[in-house]
């Protein structure tokens, strides 16, 4: 089932908040309806740079997702909430959470529960390492907030945790204050991060 | 940003043995969260397991050091 919640992106053209709706349990069709506006935008921005030389290593390192994929094999499972934030009728950004059988790997918080974050992605037009001028901004911010309130509702008290694409791996250390636990040999050496309680709580305050 | 929505929740009595509420109260205390949230993450991962088990799959452990797997029995 579905849950809609009102929220704020910021328009960063006009430089001010614009209303947005938070869907908890995001539906098949909404998800193609997101791949069908993320896909041809996001190859013809890949055409556009290659033409200008840009090297492969500055492209998206998460243009291959396929969330309609993601969402079919995770639909059926209690295990797995999927969100999505939606802005004047797009889909700006979406998750994919894991709420059992993970565990906290920071000593403090050693084998208590966490959310885990298995997928997070702003839709292209909101990436600033494509567009010079992004359309909507905090898009990641909400959905990482979302993902600690989805954590407290669940008893882990704020505690997420998630392994991160070389790309994001700075903003999820300095802008999310996370902590980085190092490289993950068992998930394709991408390094893994954790948010406890009182980094929950911060980031929290400061949104 | 607002709090999320809880979905509305039903009540169920449960009758456990001494031993099945003993092992509950010591997994509520060590992982910090209610004996409800205990349940909840055990149907979680038990229908999670049950469906991959339908479509042919297996579970195992794989020891961190050794890296020695054996295969968990789902009944």
């Amino acid at each position: 089932m579905s849950e809609r919640t009102a929220i704020y992106l910021k328009d960063r053209k006009a430089g001010k908040l614009v209303e947005a709706t938070l869907i908890d349990g995001v539906t098949r069709d909404e998800i193609e309806n997101a791949e069908a506006a993320w896909k041809p935008f996001l190859e013809e921005q890949l055409k556009r740079m290659q033409a200008q030389g840009i090297p492969k290593e500055r492209w998206p390192q998460h243009r291959h997702w396929d969330w309609r994929q993601k969402q079919e094999a995770t639909e059926q499972y209690l295990a797995y909430r999927m969100f999505g934030i939606e802005c004047q009728l797009q889909m700006q950004g979406l998750m994919l959470v894991l709420t059992a059988g993970r565990h906290c790997r920071i000593e403090s918080h050693k084998g208590k529960p966490l959310a885990y974050i298995h997928f997070l992605a702003a839709a292209p037009w909101n990436l600033p390492g494509i567009l010079a001028e992004p359309r909507f901004g905090l898009v990641g911010s909400i959905l990482l907030a979302t993902a600690i309130h989805l954590s407290l509702e669940e008893e882990f008290q704020g505690r997420i945790g998630l392994h991160s694409l070389p790309q994001a791996d700075e903003w999820y250390r300095n802008s999310c204050g996370m902590s980085d636990l190092g490289c993950d040999p068992a998930v394709q050496n991408l390094r893994y991060f954790e948010m406890t309680p009182e980094q929950a709580s911060e980031f929290l305050k400061v949104r | 940003m607002q709090q999320l929505v809880t979905p509305s929740r039903k009540t169920m009595t449960l009758n456990l043995t001494e031993a099945e509420m003993k092992a509950l109260d010591e997994l509520s205390a060590t992982k910090d969260i209610s004996k409800t949230a205990v349940l909840r993450q055990a149907l979680r991962l038990y229908q999670m397991v049950e469906a991959r088990i339908a479509r042919g799959e297996k579970l195992f452990f794989e020891h961190d050091v050794t890296k020695q797997k054996a295969e968990l029995m789902v009944l």
